[in-house]
């Protein structure tokens, strides 16, 4: 008898997790209500003081283990990453709140970064090479937001199976060879300081931050976004354009992957076809989370989001300083947003 | 199972919710065997009441009783063992299991390792015996009509042997047919000795099945006595604490307006045979018809929710005088539109009051970059919120957490900010309790009187009635009779009734 009424209390919270995939932000903290002027609500703050008390106990953890992390260069070299991370984080994080997934974000960087350096390597002009990366990503983008807005595919299964095609792609082209001959003046790029001595790309990230902060928030479609992520039939009833919304969300996640391509090909002076591994895919994915991002849809910001670049970049980083194997880096990481994913659960379930 | 018979006691049970007072010293008694109906407008604290008898709230104050002992029931596993089961609303199923996986979900019956599906079907079968019906255990729940998902549901309920079972609102979404077998299988369950309680908002549903009834207002017990000592008249009295006005809102019109809209030849195979209709400025046009006529499908298929086949819409340009052709998609910018599905379609419940107001209005807030104007959409919001004298604590209050006839007001205020002469409302009042669906009938009267046209669905004749102009009568997907505004009920239910025999077949 026992038995039973457990197995019946687990059914009853399956049947609240059911309730909780289709009205999934019944709690006002997550709402429109907590997002622009009481970002200080009780709630909020328990959100974002765990948060921030993560980061500061990591740092404290790190100064202990990994006293070299506080140097300037590797600092530098953290913002560096964090940059590029955060760039394709936002494109994913534009796509989560409308209700989808992208998961080739990564791999759409790498065939850009490919294709673009295979231009240069043929003697082409720089600039027209950054083009091209650029459209690489914002037509795959696009033909992500077809496949999903016009004929109604699964976010998910489209972006996994185009990520496919992708990697294949590039390794096809390069023969998983890296291709090195880069213009310098494309490599230069990367290293120009123009400001401050703080390199480009983390002034490119920054206001692309700026931008997509206030596009999310203050614009038409960013407000139409979140209506999507929340409710699509409702948001249809109210007359947002759904279709164009969901498509428009894969474009910019798109064109965040031909910036990204941009970059890291400059960074690493070179491009090869795994530069999207599939470790980052779990490392967007894992800033979006811990950045407050709900997969769900209709909920989370673009700085929470670039917080949780900072953040899983910090992590990398310092796990690559104490000495941890790559793999057990994945396990962590891993574990870190199951355990995020756990604790925003846990919250829902409180105010239920 | 008990066989003398089941009293239960619930006696001074308070409740508050973060300071607000929901339930207070409220209480009820009933008996094995009877149905006690509990009846009260919204937010007159049913729901916990019967939350803490389920064991999903627990009461701050209070005793509860079943056969003089006092019982404790601090979960709702606790609830299930003390014989107390819970036939919900909202049916919580598994649609791709079959009945009796459903019925058997918590408690699979095994043969060693294996789930033993003999055994399973035999006892869904004799379950669903006992509600005398012959749903086939192997069915899946999906293609099960919403009537028959219900008797699942109870078969799932009668499992633990229950000796009182709620029943929240079971008949809302049951065709007539259904509902008299719903009566059926309560007046089974009570002739076993069942104690039934049973929650409504259909009056006439509590002098079939009830023998008792308390009244519940603002969280404290106002009534309880044998249903032979009152009337339904009374029992609004006591829930509204004043009698209902059931008199009409607006004696109806012959509106000497300008046409709006006409609808020519409009199709849908399978729903909708060659529409036509206008409708004026200043009127409010009924839409009338049983649930499944088509009704729904028509408002949806106006502004393109729905696909249509054919048809054309002549729609009151802005500038051109007389009607001139336009499209659904056209159409839907400019009118406003109030869906049968007021949380899933309506409003959106995670966000505040204000991104609710908005969301169809951005376009007018935008400043010079194209960005929204916060200052003026507070000022929008504000304006509404005064406007349908919405309650709440603020513009930034989640729009999950109002009242359904606040969240219905929400949804009228996102369509009046942009003033549009046409609303296609479909069911506006459905789920909300008397006073809430007095203001909205307001609402519709006032829209009507500044110009604006109506064309209105609603299940309820009474309400119709208060406040039609004109009706057009629905059957099948055409429209087949249109009555004047002065039509009584009699009247109106004749012209459906009419060709209720004839075999009509979708063109």
């Amino acid at each position: 008898m026992k038995e039973l009424s457990i197995k019946r209390d687990q059914m009853d919270r399956f049947g609240s997790r059911l309730r909780r995939k289709f009205f999934p932000h019944s709690d006002s903290s997550n709402s429109w209500a907590g997002r622009v002027p009481n970002v200080l609500t009780a709630a909020g703050l328990v959100k974002w003081g765990l948060r921030l008390v993560l980061l500061v106990g990591m740092l404290v953890l790190i100064d202990i283990y990994a006293p070299r992390f506080f140097r300037y260069q590797n600092l530098v070299n953290i913002l560096l990453q964090a940059s590029l991370l955060g760039l394709m984080t936002i494109g994913m994080t534009v796509v989560m709140i409308a209700g989808g997934i992208d998961l080739s974000l990564p791999a759409n960087m790498a065939i850009g970064a490919v294709l673009g350096a295979m231009y240069m390597r043929s003697g082409g002009n720089w600039m027209i090479s950054c083009f091209i990366m650029v459209a690489v990503g914002l037509v795959i983008g696009l033909v992500n937001g077809v496949a999903v807005s016009r004929l109604k595919m699964i976010p998910f299964v489209v972006t996994l199976a185009m990520m496919t095609v992708l990697s294949g792609s590039a390794v096809w082209l390069t023969n998983s060879l890296s291709i090195s001959q880069i213009a310098d003046s494309f490599l230069s790029l990367f290293e120009a300081a123009p400001i401050f001595g703080i390199p480009v790309t983390i002034w490119a990230a920054a206001s692309v931050t700026v931008a997509a902060t206030v596009v999310m928030r203050s614009t038409r479609f960013g407000r139409w976004a979140y209506a999507v992520g929340i409710n699509a039939s409702a948001a249809r009833v109210a007359g947002v354009p759904v279709e164009r919304v969901v498509l428009i969300s894969y474009v910019i996640s798109g064109l965040m992957a031909g910036l990204t391509s941009i970059l890291l090909t400059a960074r690493l002076g070179s491009a090869s076809a795994n530069m999207g591994n599939d470790g980052m895919v779990l490392d967007i994915v894992s800033a979006c989370v811990v950045g407050g991002v709900s997969i769900y849809g209709g909920a989370g910001r673009i700085p929470g989001a670039m917080f949780g670049a900072v953040l899983i970049t910090v992590l990398s980083n310092a796990m690559n300083l104490v000495g941890v194997s790559y793999y057990l880096s994945l396990i962590i990481k891993g574990a870190v947003i199951i355990g995020f994913i756990a604790i925003e659960g846990r919250k829902e379930n409180a105010n239920e | 199972m008990s066989s003398s018979q089941t009293v239960l006691r619930m006696e001074g049970i308070s409740k508050a919710f973060a300071g607000v007072v929901v339930l207070r010293e409220a209480g009820l008694e009933a008996h094995g065997g009877e149905a006690i109906a509990l009846m009260g407008a919204n937010g007159a604290g049913k729901s916990t009441l019967m939350n803490i008898l389920g064991g999903n709230v627990a009461a701050d104050r209070g005793r509860i009783s079943i056969n003089g002992a006092e019982v404790a029931i601090r979960s709702a596993r606790e609830a299930i063992l003390r014989g107390i089961a819970f036939v919900h609303q909202e049916l919580a199923m598994l649609p791709t299991l079959t009945v009796a996986e459903n019925i058997f979900i918590d408690d699979l019956p095994t043969a060693g390792l294996f789930i033993s599906t003999a055994d399973m079907r035999r006892r869904s079968r004799e379950l669903m015996g006992r509600l005398g019906s012959k749903i086939s255990p192997e069915s899946r729940v999906e293609e099960l009509s919403i009537g028959d998902r219900q008797l699942v549901e109870i078969a799932r309920a009668l499992r633990h042997q229950p000796r009182i079972i709620i029943f929240d609102e079971p008949t809302s979404s049951l065709t007539e047919p259904e509902r008299q077998r719903l009566f059926q299988v309560i007046g089974g369950l009570k002739a076993e000795g069942v104690l039934i309680i049973y929650i409504t908002h259909f009056l006439d549903e509590i002098f079939y099945i009830c023998e008792r009834v308390t009244v519940m207002r603002n969280g404290e017990t106002v009534w309880s006595s044998p249903l032979a000592q009152v009337d339904a008249a009374k029992v609004v009295h006591l829930m509204l604490g004043v009698s209902a006005g059931e008199g009409r809102v607006r004696e109806p019109i012959t509106s000497q307006g300008e046409p709006l809209l006409r609808i020519s030849g409009l199709r849908r195979a399978g729903a909708l045979k060659n529409i036509n209709f206008e409708i004026r400025a200043g009127e409010i046009v009924g839409l009338w018809g049983l649930l499944g006529s088509g009704r729904t499908e028509l408002l949806r298929s106006l502004v393109g929710l729905d696909p249509t086949d054919s048809g054309t819409i002549f729609w009151k340009g802005k500038t051109e005088p007389g009607l001139v052709k336009t499209t659904p998609r056209q159409l839907h910018r400019e009118v406003g539109f109030v869906t049968e599905d007021r949380r899933g379609e309506g409003v959106h419940l995670p966000l505040s009051i204000r991104d609710n107001l908005t969301l169809p209005n951005l376009k007018s807030l935008l400043n010079g970059f194209h960005l929204i104007d916060a200052g003026r959409e507070r000022e929008l919001a504000n304006k509404m919120m005064g406007r349908l004298r919405v309650k709440a604590s603020g513009q930034d209050q989640s729009v999950g957490t109002l009242s359904g006839g606040n969240q219905q007001k929400i949804v009228f205020g996102r369509w009046l900010a942009a003033n549009p002469r046409l609303f296609l409302l479909d069911e506006p009042t459905r789920g909300l309790d008397v006073s809430a669906k007095s203001e909205i009938m307001n609402l519709i009267v006032d829209l009507a009187n500044q110009g604006c046209g109506v064309l209105l669905v609603s299940s309820e004749l009474e309400e119709l009635i208060r406040v039609c102009d004109r009706y057009l009568v629905m059957n099948r997907g055409s429209l087949i009779n249109e009555l004047p505004g002065s039509a009584s009920a009699g009247e109106l239910m004749a012209a459906i009734a009419d060709v209720g025999d004839e075999n009509g077949s979708w063109s």
